[in-house]
């Protein structure tokens, strides 16, 4: 089943198109890896999903429904989460409490706390392997526990889809080995996965198929050794672009 | 690898047992002070003013600075002291509508600020009290303009059974009453930061973008913060004009009532519930007792003095950083 159908999607900042009538589509349960160089429109795409921004031309569409107009907090009620490419906790509040909110309003809002919340926080602590650093007050995490943390935050609001903005860039070899296997068992738990990765070291490892971008447009889309021998997709990462125009 | 530390941080003895003393203090203070009613006084309206503190702390928990509660303070202040006047409504019941009218004005001020934040939206806040002072000020037909409202009716006497309390007339009971009303505050206020509602300030005053992108709607929790608050500065006010029995524009609607419940929660620690509240209990008999004898003029400098050495040494504030100490 479809999940996520882009339609004609576009955004124009001034005069330059950030992204351009791009169609594609999530199917419920896949691992799409998003990549591109700087610019291609990735981040662009991720804020056009998530309602930070809204749509110049076309639609989104989200089981079915139409998400052109809705706000962040409706789109993630709705069922899609997201992280951010410098991760975003709430720095004063203590790592178990930043994953609270994200269980107490991911769906709504109840004003009474139910007892199970908090155990159901810190079990997605552990998932992302941060529990012994549940009371720490989020602000003082490093960078890589505080994507783990934005990750676990966005899995307490129980989406169906999930974005994930470079959630292993500048990662190590062993840090992006544990990050496939938080992937995996991400998707385990029935969600839908759609992973901005620049650097290529975690999508090429995890996705189902890989969506390129480049410059706002859509350059190739498929299973991913497919997609790199693709010659738009390595011109686009190796810059050969303007010596062609030169030939 | 630092260790993490344990989030309930163990108060050191004297600290915790802070509040318990404070509060016996002040239950028995017209006992203690029964011979000066000066005394009793400073303490009513210090009282008075650490809920305004705790108050203007509801909207400090959602990260929004307001420069104007004096709008609301005055606007609870005259709607309540002008209905127990000209129809003559008891104030039992004229206290609570001055705080629905200050919700009424926050209202107005929540829908036309709702896109402002952090500096803008102090900035509006500080304007926003010229407005209902102006009004005031020149509505003569129905305020009486800056001749302001006099002999307003006193606190009428209660009687239950045989046991009479002239909360009027009486300097003791004024100061349990602003105690009891004190305590209300304090407990919706402690009420409400273990609530959901108040972990949404929290979240939205940390990172908005955040907040919003795991479900939690913004825009009305910070309105409900901020009617909330209005309201109950709104009832301050209308409590404050019942006991003075006299009012003019320029004393409700002055920088004090704007500026002062602020500092205090500055001072006391914006993070905690109960360190506003403290602020106000010790700093304003501080610059009463101390600082009006030494510096008739200019005694209120003592808060302008307290603000920069909180601001640039304790950003937590008092209670905060007493807290953190062990």
């Amino acid at each position: 089943m479809t999940l996520l159908h882009l339609e004609g999607l576009g955004k124009q900042f001034g005069e330059v198109w950030a992204l351009k009538d791009l169609h594609f589509a999530v199917e419920e349960g896949e691992i799409v890896g998003l990549v591109g160089p700087n610019g291609a429109g990735k981040t662009t795409l991720f804020n056009l999903i998530s309602g930070r921004i809204t749509p110049t031309t076309g639609r989104i569409l989200f089981a079915g429904q139409d998400l052109t107009g809705q706000k962040p907090h409706e789109i993630c009620h709705l069922g899609i989460g997201r992280t951010f490419q410098s991760s975003r906790p709430f720095p004063g509040l203590s790592a178990v409490k930043n994953v609270l909110v994200g269980r107490v309003f991911g769906k709504g809002f109840r004003l009474r706390p139910r007892p199970d919340d908090l155990e159901t926080s810190r079990e997605l602590l552990e998932v992302v392997g941060l529990l012994h650093k549940a009371d720490t007050p989020a602000g003082s995490l490093t960078p890589s526990e505080q994507r783990r943390l934005d990750l676990a935050r966005a899995l307490a609001t129980r989406p169906r889809l999930l974005l994930l903005d470079e959630v292993a860039a500048g990662f190590s070899p062993v840090a992006v080995k544990q990050a496939v296997g938080l992937v995996r068992r991400v998707q385990e738990r029935g969600v839908t996965l759609f992973i901005i990765d620049h650097f290529l070291n975690l999508s090429l490892r995890v996705s189902d198929r890989l969506l390129a971008l480049d410059q706002g447009e859509k350059v190739a889309e498929g299973p991913p050794p497919e997609v790199m021998r693709n010659r738009e997709v390595i011109r686009a990462y190796l810059g050969l672009r303007h010596e062609d125009e030169d030939q | 690898m630092e260790r993490a530390a344990p989030r309930k941080i163990a108060l050191p003895g004297p600290a915790r047992a802070i509040p318990t003393l404070l509060l016996l203090g002040l239950v028995l203070l017209p006992a203690l002070a029964h011979s000066s009613g000066y005394v009793l006084q400073v303490f009513t309206h210090a009282l008075l003013l650490a809920t305004l503190a705790l108050a203007w702390n509801i909207l400090g928990t959602s990260g929004s600075i307001s420069l104007g509660h004096a709008a609301f303070f005055g606007v609870g202040a005259y709607s309540s002291g002008l209905l127990s006047l000209k129809p003559g409504l008891s104030p039992w019941l004229t206290i609570p509508v001055g705080g629905l009218f200050a919700a009424g004005l926050a209202v107005i001020v929540g829908l036309l600020c709702r896109r402002l934040r952090g500096a803008y939206f102090a900035l509006a806040t500080l304007a926003f009290v010229e407005i209902p002072r102006v009004v005031t000020d020149n509505w003569e037909g129905l305020t009486r303009g800056s001749l302001g409202l006099v002999g307003l009716p006193g606190l009428p006497t209660l009687t239950l059974g045989g046991w009479r309390v002239e909360i009027g007339s009486s300097a003791g009971a004024s100061y349990y009453l602003v105690l009891s009303y004190a305590l209300v505050v304090l407990s919706l206020v402690a009420l409400l930061w273990e609530s959901n509602l108040g972990l949404a300030l929290q979240a939205a005053r940390e990172e908005e973008t955040a907040a919003k992108a795991v479900g939690v709607h913004v825009d009305r929790y910070r309105f409900l913060s901020l009617l909330l608050s209005a309201s109950l500065t709104g009832t301050s006010g209308a409590i404050y004009v019942h006991l003075t029995r006299y009012t003019v524009p320029g004393l409700v609607y002055s920088l004090h009532f704007s500026a002062v419940p602020m500092i205090f929660a500055l001072c006391g620690g914006r993070f905690t519930i109960l360190g506003p509240a403290l602020a106000a209990l010790v700093l304003y008999p501080v610059d009463q007792f101390l600082f009006h004898p030494l510096l008739p003029a200019g005694h209120e400098v003592l808060y302008g003095l307290f603000l920069i050495l909180v601001v640039l040494f304790m950003p937590g504030g008092f209670w905060g950083a007493l807290r953190r100490s062990r």
